[in-house]
């Protein structure tokens, strides 16, 4: 007993030390992240919130705290934040219903995959070369638009319109519903679907009754990421819309703060924004099978 | 039989259907920047500008992504070792935290910084603003995937190597680096995709002589319209963009890109 007591005391210690050392250690390789972090990204926001409460640019001289900018966000600016909802989110069920079955295929039938994948990057390079590619096709005098007009279609009304904004922004986010969706279906073993069509059931039955069910997080997952993506779109809109979807709040947001200096509207906007935005993505991480174990 | 044969066509068209849409605007671009506005020829004429005018802005946008990229891995790399192997408390709190520049919409980093800047550390449109901007926004696209990497890679490795002798250091930089390897590239992949085609911080934080590339791009079009100059300068960037990412491909394939949702 109490040879037991004597020896027990040492040991605990050491072992206490060397997992503090470690601890202090870890913090002190995880320290430049977060102070890079904490300087350009928290603080900024930080400022953010507080700059939405003063009046324009007097945050910078002398503020004035007000809560007009909240007020006019709902009053006068509510049609652009229903706009930047309702585009981002129909264009976020576009990316599910084109999505889904490419996603299906790319799964279970597709051998070249890497190769989907590597063209798969294209859109991410930037929605402003997809905004301006779409421009020149859909370009009166362009291969899309003589197309159309052999049809009787007038290609400006086109370019300009709500179809092609919202055919831009599903493009950009559709490898994001892609890769959600395969993620979850790669999880559903092949052998239900095989003992379904044994079974009797139809196509749309194995789809509705099997796929959707089990697929049903990597779906939801899929259409918030898309929808917290799409909720920033700022060149596709500028490029392709017309004055109805440049309402857009990113677009908005810059129009007000850098070319008209009314920093506190604008950062009541990018507040909205990011609270929007962060907890859509926020939900949508709960709902994937992230490689981090979210 | 042949019914199999036709949903099997249907849906691999499907997908290639899907592929050349993704391609198109790139093809466009590209169609654009070699016919002439005159007369329809095709030519390299636009190119020039790429080599003349646009030179400098090409080289500022690959300097600065060189950049980003050395300081991510400087900063990634033990921020991963701490996550993964060390005991840190609250670490799923850290990793959103370190992550929040992913989720954050690029107007609203953008507006965010510019006060910033200008307030608080007085480094409005400068170098070092812009590359701070693309390293806070990036980082996140190195970390994920050197975690995941991490992760993978048995320790029975390094402590191989340690009962035989070796130092840390010495299993660091010949063990565990190397198996690494993958991951990091996937992270400089990554950054390098976005740093390079990243315009709309840049929009708000860049100055008269920060112009990047895409920037420019943007400018360019609401200036001048279309001109077959921009769209040289575009195809230009995006295929510097698709070369690399081939090269990628080539060496790793797409496994390390998995935990990134980018891919």
């Amino acid at each position: 007993m109490a040879a037991d007591l004597a020896t027990e005391r040492p040991i605990k210690l050491a072992r206490g030390r060397r997992e503090r050392q470690r601890v202090l250690m870890g913090v002190g390789l995880i320290l430049p992240a977060l102070i890079i972090s904490l300087l350009f990204s928290i603080l900024p926001l930080v400022y953010l919130l507080l700059v939405s409460l003063t009046a324009e640019s007097s945050f910078f001289f002398a503020p004035e705290y007000t809560l007009a900018n909240y007020a006019q966000l709902v009053g006068r600016y509510l049609p652009a934040l229903w706009t930047t909802i309702y585009l981002a989110g129909l264009a976020s069920l576009l990316d599910l219903l084109f999505g889904y079955p490419f996603a299906y295929i790319l799964v279970r039938q597709v051998r070249y995959r890497e190769l989907v994948r590597a063209l798969m990057i294209f859109p991410l390079f930037g929605p402003l070369y997809l905004a301006f590619g779409m421009y020149y096709l859909l370009l009166p005098n362009g291969p899309v638009g003589g197309m159309l007009e052999r049809i009787g279609l007038q290609g400006v009304t086109l370019l300009y319109s709500l179809p092609s904004v919202l055919f831009g922004m599903a493009l950009f986010t559709f490898p994001f519903m892609v890769m959600n969706i395969g993620a979850a279906l790669s999880n559903i073993d092949p052998q239900l679907e095989e003992a379904a069509r044994c079974l009797g059931a139809s196509p749309w039955q194995i789809f509705w009754r099997l796929l959707f069910p089990l697929s049903r997080s990597g779906i939801l997952a899929g259409l918030l990421m898309c929808f917290g993506w799409n909720l920033g779109v700022h060149a596709v809109p500028l490029v392709l819309g017309t004055i109805n979807e440049q309402r857009v709040l990113s677009i908005v947001l810059y129009q007000r703060g850098v070319i008209q200096f009314d920093y506190g509207l604008a950062a009541a906007m990018g507040v909205a924004l990011m609270l929007l935005a962060f907890g859509v993505t926020w939900v949508s991480l709960r709902f994937s099978k992230g490689a981090l174990g979210a | 039989m042949r019914g199999l044969r036709l949903r099997t066509v249907l849906q691999h068209g499907y997908i290639w259907l899907w592929l050349l849409i993704f391609v198109l605007p790139f093809l466009t671009t590209l169609d654009y920047s070699l016919k002439s506005v005159a007369d329809g020829s095709y030519s390299l004429r636009a190119y020039r500008y790429v080599f003349g005018s646009f030179r400098d802005t090409l080289l500022l946008s690959t300097w600065a992504t060189l950049l980003t990229i050395v300081i991510n891995l400087l900063v990634a790399l033990p921020a991963a070792y701490a996550l993964v192997r060390f005991p840190l408390p609250g670490k799923a709190f850290l990793l959103s935290t370190l992550n929040l520049a992913l989720y954050t919409p690029a107007v609203v980093m953008g507006i965010s910084l510019v006060i910033v800047y200008n307030y608080v550390f007085d480094i409005a449109q400068s170098f070092t603003g812009l590359i701070a901007a693309y390293v806070v926004g990036s980082y996140p696209l190195m970390l994920i995937p050197i975690i995941v990497a991490l992760r993978d890679l048995p320790t029975a490795f390094d402590e191989a190597a340690r009962c035989l002798g070796a130092s840390r250091w010495q299993t660091f930089l010949r063990v565990e680096l190397p198996l690494l390897g993958p991951g990091v590239s996937a992270g400089i992949l990554l950054t390098f995709v976005i740093v390079f085609n990243e315009y709309l911080v840049t929009l708000f934080i860049a100055g008269p002589g920060t112009t990047t590339a895409p920037l420019r791009v943007y400018g360019l079009i609401r200036t001048a319209g279309f001109q077959p100059s921009t769209a040289a300068l575009a195809t230009t960037m995006q295929l510097v963009s698709f070369v690399v990412v081939l090269i990628f491909f080539r060496l790793f394939g797409s496994r390390y890109l998995k935990g990134t949702y980018l891919i």
